[in-house]
């Protein structure tokens, strides 16, 4: 079994997860790759009960049409952002997050009533065959209505479904390694025709279990010919069709590439890269979960081109350093003392959790860099650094005795401790100067003797941790 | 177009040329560009009225006996309208005084029958579809996006900004990032509230360490140039709108509840005021989906002066006075248009609630002394052949033609290469 160090560990829960304390990455450490890997994995064995007591202590779901506020789009947001941080089972929140991207869907258009219950969806299909996850995505009423495929009817077809589940959601247009097209528009137009009449009922008495069914009316029974083969093709053997070519392989592992270890170039080294890990999604018939097995036991993940080689999603900069931290967060009640505030510091950043912008997700690693919403996340920073107990903070926070625990004698061992609880991160010994001096610099900018006193953790040690997650270096993961 | 394609929002696809926001003394060099003078600028403020405002109670066809008929709990009569009447059928809603004034000195032009064919009764589509230009699903960039990517990518200093929310689908661009400023209080580099004298500390190690001169083609590098740009950038802002005084004799409406609408016109004034190249803004009012007690009671008496749609057009009509005033004291009045639009219009039958529900056509409004003012665009009709089969107004003008016009005539861009197609020119620009 292969060992981890340290910094192996924290990057891997950085990517399956969002970071975790140093006695969880020490953890890891022990456990070795393999069995690290597993472990979160397995995310079943997990016990997660606390989560789930905290859960039924601040949501009340019950009954989604009442307008009574206790179910609306922000309460399903404070709903995940109380999962992501409290979860021990890190890597179903992380893979969650990755097929909402991959299957983009809004409350811009899609009520809240359907998106809620299509991320249970995506999370109770999440590592099982990828034909089955995409069968009970494309069924679910969230994604009839969002590709309007519940106005796609025979002899009035609606193509929009038919594009976005090949181009965005399985094939790509072009092969990932040959750079051929893998279909045609007429593919494109048969496809519609076999999706015909896939459409749902409100269930009212229990809409988080609408009714998926295939409306007789409005089907096409007639022949289409799809990737050069003639039958009386329904949706689900369309699905089939998709989920056996190696294009769709390809292009899963180069979406999972960029989102979990590195963006996927078209140089002949990573389109190899694709290649070798489409093959695992072949050999083991279309299994999510032993493809990225694969992909996070891998030389390419603890590679020193994925280790810090992506920029930290918003919900990552903001969800990673609570958890690393140990941070305080109460998540308010049904009905009071809500706090909203973590799924709005996202929004700001540019990630509206159930909300992408559109159905090809957002825009990863560049997309999250511009100055408006570097301002937001360096104000963030701040918060979480100088939020403070008292009756009823919004956002998370630290104490002083939290942070006391990660505070030594030194001022070099001080910051090197926050860089590691942080990161690890390795920005070198400019930094470390600039964040020493800092600490060692009265209101006049005078040179002063570290001491760990109250006063200076309330000072310093907040403005430090602000100072770090400031750094460029942490704006990676 | 399927009706969610992906719509390329590249926010901020090259960190290293994304100057929109970089510091003027660090391009404006570079770039070879000067600051408009003044009597170039062609600044543009939108005011968003969001929810759905019921035009029909606000551009008021009082002498409409479809209209009084409809709406028997609702409708303002002549008696009503005595102080607001613009001429012998169509009056302001009587909250709209101060408006009032600026259409008696030709300041406001008002388009009716503002709207599209098939009009969406969704909020959210509604409101894309107004903010895309796009009838087909609202999706895609937004239309000031479009024209921020032609005419001001690349442009040094603040071009544009949306004030008070989130930022509006309307700015969505592939190249240009608007930000959007919630409030100046926050719009800066914060540090802890409780020991502001080790804020200088906080900002000289902040640009130590992302001033390091690390490649800007790395992530890593472009995190650091963008951070320190936005923190620079944002200085500037806070630098330039410490300057301001809103001009003698003029103060904003504060009322309780307060006025909801001013704060941003305000923001959006000191922004104007103070930095030469701050031409595009936008400001929002919400609350206009009067389903309920649209009108309020009184001692347990109807009273159709008072309740929400009331109090949302009193605080629009003040606000907006109060900004052309501020522009005027400025020398900016005749540099600044503004325009409103809202989702969609109301239903003209009246609900049991003492409401409205959603409807189609709109009036909107055109502002400022760049317009010529006056009633423009056609009054659909209510009789009931002539309303659609929920009851609702045919709208007569395509909003598209409003863009148009603006785009045309005022910011000086082809509108056939935001919009896709020509519209036909209204005249509320001379």
């Amino acid at each position: 079994m292969a060992s981890i160090t340290n910094d192996e560990a924290a990057h891997l829960l950085r990517r399956m997860g969002f970071g975790g304390s140093p006695a969880e990455i020490d953890d890891l450490v022990t456990r070795g790759r393999e069995g690290a890997v597993d472990y979160l994995l397995n995310y079943q064995l997990i016990n997660n009960s606390q989560m789930d007591d905290l859960l039924a202590r601040s949501f009340d779901f019950s009954n989604p049409l009442a307008n009574d506020g206790k179910f609306n789009q922000g309460e399903i947001r404070r709903w995940w952002f109380t999962r992501m941080i409290t979860t021990r089972r890190q890597f179903e929140e992380k893979i969650t997050l990755f097929w909402h991207n991959h299957f983009a869907t809004s409350l811009s258009k899609v009520n809240d009533f359907y998106m809620f219950p299509q991320n249970l969806k995506l999370r109770q299909f999440a590592l099982v065959r990828f034909d089955t996850l995409l069968t009970e995505v494309s069924k679910d009423p969230a994604m009839l209505i969002w590709l309007d495929n519940i106005t796609n009817v025979r002899g009035r077809p609606n193509e929009n479904f038919a594009r976005e589940i090949q181009e965005l959601f399985s094939l790509g247009i072009t092969d990932v390694v040959t750079d051929q097209p893998n279909y045609t528009e007429q593919d494109v137009k048969e496809i519609a025709r076999a999706f015909t009449g896939w459409t749902f009922r409100l269930n009212r008495a229990d809409p988080f279990n609408s009714t998926f069914f295939e409306n007789p009316n409005n089907h096409d029974n007639g022949a289409k010919t799809i990737y050069g083969e003639t039958l009386n093709f329904d949706g689900e053997d369309v699905i089939d069709r998709i989920c056996r070519r190696v294009a769709t392989g390809r292009y899963l592992v180069k979406k999972l590439f960029s989102f979990f270890v590195y963006p996927l170039t078209s140089s002949a080294a990573d389109k190899a890269t694709a290649d070798k890990f489409a093959n695992v999604y072949m050999s083991s018939n279309h299994s999510i979960k032993d493809l990225v097995r694969a992909i996070f036991t891998s030389d390419e993940f603890f590679s020193a081109r994925a280790q810090l080689g992506l920029i930290k999603t918003p919900v990552e900069y903001v969800v990673g350093p609570i958890r690393m931290l140990g941070a305080n967060y109460n998540p308010g009640l049904p009905n009071q003392r809500r706090d909203g505030s973590l799924a709005a510091s996202t929004r700001a950043m540019g990630m509206d959790v159930f909300a992408p912008p559109d159905v090809a997700g957002w825009d990863l690693n560049l997309g999250w860099v511009n100055t408006a919403a570097a301002l937001t996340r360096f104000n963030f920073a701040n918060g979480l650094a100088s939020n403070r107990p008292g009756n009823d903070p919004v956002g998370p926070w630290l104490t002083n005795d939290q942070l006391r625990a990660f505070t030594k004698s030194s001022s070099k061992k001080t910051v090197k401790k926050f860089l590691s609880v942080l990161g690890p991160l390795h920005p070198g010994n400019s930094v470390i100067k600039n964040l020493r001096n800092y600490l060692e610099s009265d209101d006049q900018g005078n040179k002063v003797e570290w001491s760990v006193t109250d006063a200076t953790i309330d000072k310093k040690i907040r403005g430090l941790v602000h100072q770090i997650m400031c750094l460029p270096e942490f704006g990676l993961n | 177009m399927p009706t969610t394609r992906r719509q390329f929002i590249k926010r901020g696809a090259s960190a290293v040329s994304l100057s929109l926001l970089l510091p003027r003394f660090l391009t404006t060099e570079a770039l070879g560009q000067e600051a408009a003078a003044a009597g170039d600028r062609k600044i543009l403020v939108v005011i968003q009225l969001g929810g759905g405002v019921d035009g029909l109670n606000t551009l008021i066809p009082f002498t409409d006996s479809r209209y009084l008929s409809l709406r028997p709990n609702l409708a303002f009569r002549d008696t009503d309208v005595g102080a607001t009447m613009l001429d012998s059928t169509f009056a302001l809603h009587p909250a709209m005084t101060a408006i009032k004034g600026l259409y008696d000195a030709g300041k406001v032009a008002i388009v009716r029958g503002v709207g599209y064919q098939n009009s969406s009764l969704s909020h959210f589509l509604g409101t894309d579809i107004w903010m895309t230009a796009n009838t087909n699903g609202g999706a895609g960039n937004g239309w000031l996006g479009r024209y921020a990517d032609q005419v001001l990518y690349g442009k040094s200093g603040l071009q544009a900004a949306a004030l008070g929310g989130q930022l509006p689908k309307a700015f969505f661009a592939d190249k240009m990032v608007v930000p959007s400023i919630s409030n100046f209080a926050t719009y800066t580099f914060q540090t802890d509230p409780r020991f502001n004298g080790d804020r200088n500390n906080q900002l000289n190690t902040f640009n130590a360490d992302n001033n390091r001169g690390l490649p800007t083609d790395t992530f890593l590098g472009a995190l650091a140039s963008t951070g320190s740009d936005a923190v620079a950038g944002a200085a500037e802002v806070q630098a330039a709108i410490a300057t301001y005084q809103t001009a003698p004799g003029v103060t904003y409406p504060a009322g309780t509840p307060p006025n909801q609408l001013a704060p941003f016109l305000k923001m959006a004034a000191q922004l104007i005021t103070t930095i030469p190249d701050a031409n595009l803004l936008w400001v929002s009012l919400g609350g206009f989906d009067n389903h309920s007690d649209q009108i309020g009671d009184d001692e347990d008496r109807d009273n159709k002066l008072i309740g929400d749609h009331s109090r949302l057009l009193g605080w629009f009509s003040e606000a907006v006075k109060a900004f052309y005033d501020d522009l005027a004291g400025h020398g900016l009045a005749d540099r600044t248009l503004m325009m409103t639009f809202s989702e969609f219009g109301r239903r003209p039958n009246e609900n049991a609630s003492f409401g409205t529900d959603h409807g189609t056509s709109n009036c909107l409004f055109v502002m400022g002394d760049p317009v010529r003012g006056g009633m423009l665009g056609e009054q659909p009709s209510l009789a009931v052949s002539e309303l659609d089969s929920a009851g609702n107004m045919k709208p007569k003008v395509d909003f598209r033609s409003v863009y148009a016009e603006v785009l045309d005539k005022w910011l000086g861009v082809s509108s056939r290469t935001i919009l896709g197609a020509d519209y036909p020119s209204l005249g509320f620009l001379p």
